[in-house]
């Protein structure tokens, strides 16, 4: 193998949107990392200055196809908040059971279509196809489940408009409702396969250093994908709304990103962070698919982020059971009517690869400023540290080939998603 | 079949949400029929290793917001025998391109990226493919819709020519027999936005933002001094109906709103 002193990984397969990755090596160390964000940008936050609320609801979710609904629902909280919306407790089951379709639309996307053709060494999930079809079909089912009930809820796959400030448009009948709920017990046993499948799997260890975790602690005792505070691994918690206190933006100067780092570190968010942090709140399969996988090296290791969304899917599927449940006995959900034009309101949610926070001033009923911070934000500085050390690893043992790959499945495993970050395009200091 | 007599397909994304790549991933009945039928050369989003050569259809999401996305899409557009602009950034410039031509952008760059930085690659104000380069087809939606995709696809494949769709949603919420949202002076762009979304909002109580961009049959000055009798003021209106039209709608609007 020749002596690369540049490795350019471009561009980087398998992610959503378009991104690369350049590590330089010298003297036989890595000198430089950089994950390239290549999408253009877009400004949002500036494009839904002088707008509604509502049309700000329909803008925001089109940064991001494979997460619109987490978009949608941090705009939600935020923007609720804002202009003091107060919606009932039916509304918030039918917010967490369109949740639970975006977690197992794009965990079953990730999980068996992006990130397993690595670990079996395939291209892609259909020439994985002859030889593990039941498996692809069976990842085929879940992910269209997934898509179901985002469609059902969203009032269509993608970009739906059905959630709206208050409540919903339109709500699933009774008969939709068990329907669902039957086929999330149908799928049940393939997520709890999926659990032996990924713990089967040989996950390498060049790349293991400590880092740091983030997410939303979800009110109550229970598991869940929203929270009004951040939580640490540090045993930190801090009000969302304090959130730029809590996640620096940091700006590099050989190739200008704006960044979050916490403590002037790097930290993780994602299913792993959910899974280390609130994992002990787990209950039922899900809690013995985290007894059965979880160990010391997920705090060292991303690769264990497919493993954690694997976790995520047993639970977003008895959760969705859970819910429906609580569902067909609760009383009808009412649009809440906003009560003020102007406010303040942080809205913070777990979209599937992390925290997701969506900030909004609203004066007289327009929007003033906007700030969103997105998970592929967050987590960039921590998929480079873990790329370098990685590399340094793998060069020390003088396993120089299929470096790219090794470097490439790293990035993967967050599930990064460029279109999100765009508005970190990287620049360069003249 | 063997792979060298397929067709030749490439699918890629610019700047965008990429749903419309995401789309045709999730469209579980229909990728692994894809994937058998065409040779899928490249199409990053799903697959490793690409392979960059003669297309005899490429298919292209996303604005042009970056100086190597308007060179990457020459050099697609050279080697493609068919391109196709598929979804609503490709086709109108999408959201980012809300703005487009108003002097503003610097401005809005610099708010956002801040002062005295040059970027990895040269940021462009969004434009539509058909900015750059000559566009065959256009699949509109935000995102586009499955049936519209595959029939497109088959035929394109089957080299038989594709249907204009020229319905707007209007049409398609008559279809679904929806009482009328203007009739209760709610702001629906349904008249002046292009269908093939089935009408899924107004089906869902909720007027149409005008996602898929604009109809070209559509009245619009006659629907500005309906949505103007709601009491809304014109400036309002133009900004909601700019929502999603990207750069193209400015002509309607100048053409229509007189």
């Amino acid at each position: 193998m020749p002596n690369k002193n540049t490795i350019t990984i471009e561009p980087l397969a398998r992610v959503e949107g378009h991104g690369g990755i350049k590590v330089e090596i010298k003297d036989n160390k890595i000198s430089n990392v950089e994950v390239r964000i290549l999408e253009g940008p877009r400004l949002f936050e500036e494009l839904v200055v002088g707008k509604t609320p509502q049309e700000d609801l329909s803008i925001v979710p089109r940064i991001c196809a494979i997460c619109n609904l987490s978009h949608k629902y941090a705009a939600l909280r935020g923007l609720e908040k804002a202009v003091g919306v107060q919606v009932d407790p039916t509304t918030r089951l039918y917010r967490e059971l369109m949740h639970h379709g975006e977690m197992i639309e794009s965990h079953s996307l990730h999980i068996y279509f992006l990130a397993l053709p690595d670990f079996l060494g395939y291209d892609n999930a259909v020439a994985m196809a002859d030889k593990y079809r039941d498996t692809v079909t069976k990842a085929l089912q879940l992910k269209k489940f997934g898509n179901k009930v985002m469609r059902m809820m969203g009032g269509r796959m993608i970009h739906g408009e059905n959630p709206i400030l208050g409540g919903f448009g339109k709500l699933p009948s009774k008969e939709t409702l068990e329907n669902i709920r039957a086929e999330a017990y149908e799928l049940l046993d393939f997520a709890v396969a999926t659990i032996d499948l990924l713990g089967g799997l040989e996950i390498p260890d060049h790349m293991e250093r400590e880092t740091q975790f983030l997410c939303c602690r979800p009110p109550g005792e229970d598991y869940g994908y929203y929270g009004d505070f951040l939580i640490t691994s540090d045993g930190q918690e801090y009000p969302a709304e304090n959130y730029k206190n809590v996640i620096k933006e940091r700006v590099v100067s050989h190739s200008f990103a704006k960044r979050g780092q916490y403590n002037d570190r790097p930290f993780t968010v994602g299913a792993l962070a959910r899974i280390l942090l609130i994992g002990e709140r787990l209950t039922g399969k899900a809690r013995q698919a985290y007894d059965k996988l979880v160990t010391d090296r997920w705090h060292r290791n991303p690769l264990f982020n497919n493993h954690a969304q694997a976790i995520e899917q047993v639970y977003s599927l008895e959760g969705i059971i859970d819910v429906v449940n609580q569902l067909l006995v609760s009383e009808d959900a009412v649009i809440a009517p906003p009560t003020q034009e102007t406010g303040i309101g942080t809205g913070a949610v777990e979209a599937p690869r992390g925290t997701l926070i969506h900030h909004y001033e609203v004066k007289d009923g327009k929007i003033a400023a906007a700030d969103i911070i997105t998970p592929t934000a967050m987590f960039l500085d921590d998929i480079e540290a873990f790329i370098r050390t990685g590399g340094e690893q793998l060069l020390a043992r003088e396993q120089r080939d299929n470096i790219e790959l090794q470097f490439e499945m790293i990035a993967r495993a967050y599930d990064p998603c460029i279109s999100c970050s765009a508005h970190l395009v990287e620049v360069i200091y003249k | 079949m063997t792979a060298e007599s397929k067709p030749k397909i490439g699918i890629y994304g610019f700047t965008g949400c990429a749903g419309d790549q995401l789309l045709i991933i999730h469209t579980e009945d229909e990728i692994l029929n894809l994937f058998g039928a065409t040779n899928v050369q490249s199409f990053v989003m799903a697959s490793s290793n690409p392979i960059e050569d003669d297309l005899d259809v490429a298919f292209v999401e996303g604005s042009v917001s970056t100086e190597e996305e308007r060179e990457h899409l020459l050099e697609i557009r050279k080697r493609a025998k068919i391109l196709v602009a598929i979804g609503n950034c490709a086709v109108n410039g999408g959201p980012q391109a809300m703005y487009t031509g108003d002097g503003g952008y610097e401005k809005r760059l610099r708010k956002v990226y801040g002062e005295g930085v040059k970027f990895i690659t040269k940021p462009l104000e969004a434009k539509p493919l058909d900015a750059f380069v000559d566009v065959d087809y256009y699949l509109p939606g935000c995102p586009i819709s499955q049936p519209q995709t595959f029939a497109l696809i088959s035929r394109l494949i089957h080299g038989a020519t594709p249907e204009p769709y020229p319905h707007p949603v209007c049409h398609e919420c008559k279809l679904n027999e929806n009482r009328c949202l203007l009739l209760d002076e709610k702001f629906c762009i349904g008249p002046l936005t292009l269908g093939g979304c089935g009408a899924v909002c107004p089906s869902h109580g909720l007027p149409c933002v005008g996602c898929w961009g604009p109809n070209e049959d559509g009245n619009f000055s006659q629907h500005l001094k309906l949505l103007e009798s709601f009491g809304m003021s014109r400036d309002e209106i133009i900004r909601r109906i700019r929502g999603f039209g990207g750069s193209k709608i400015i002509r309607f609007i100048e053409d229509g709103g007189k």
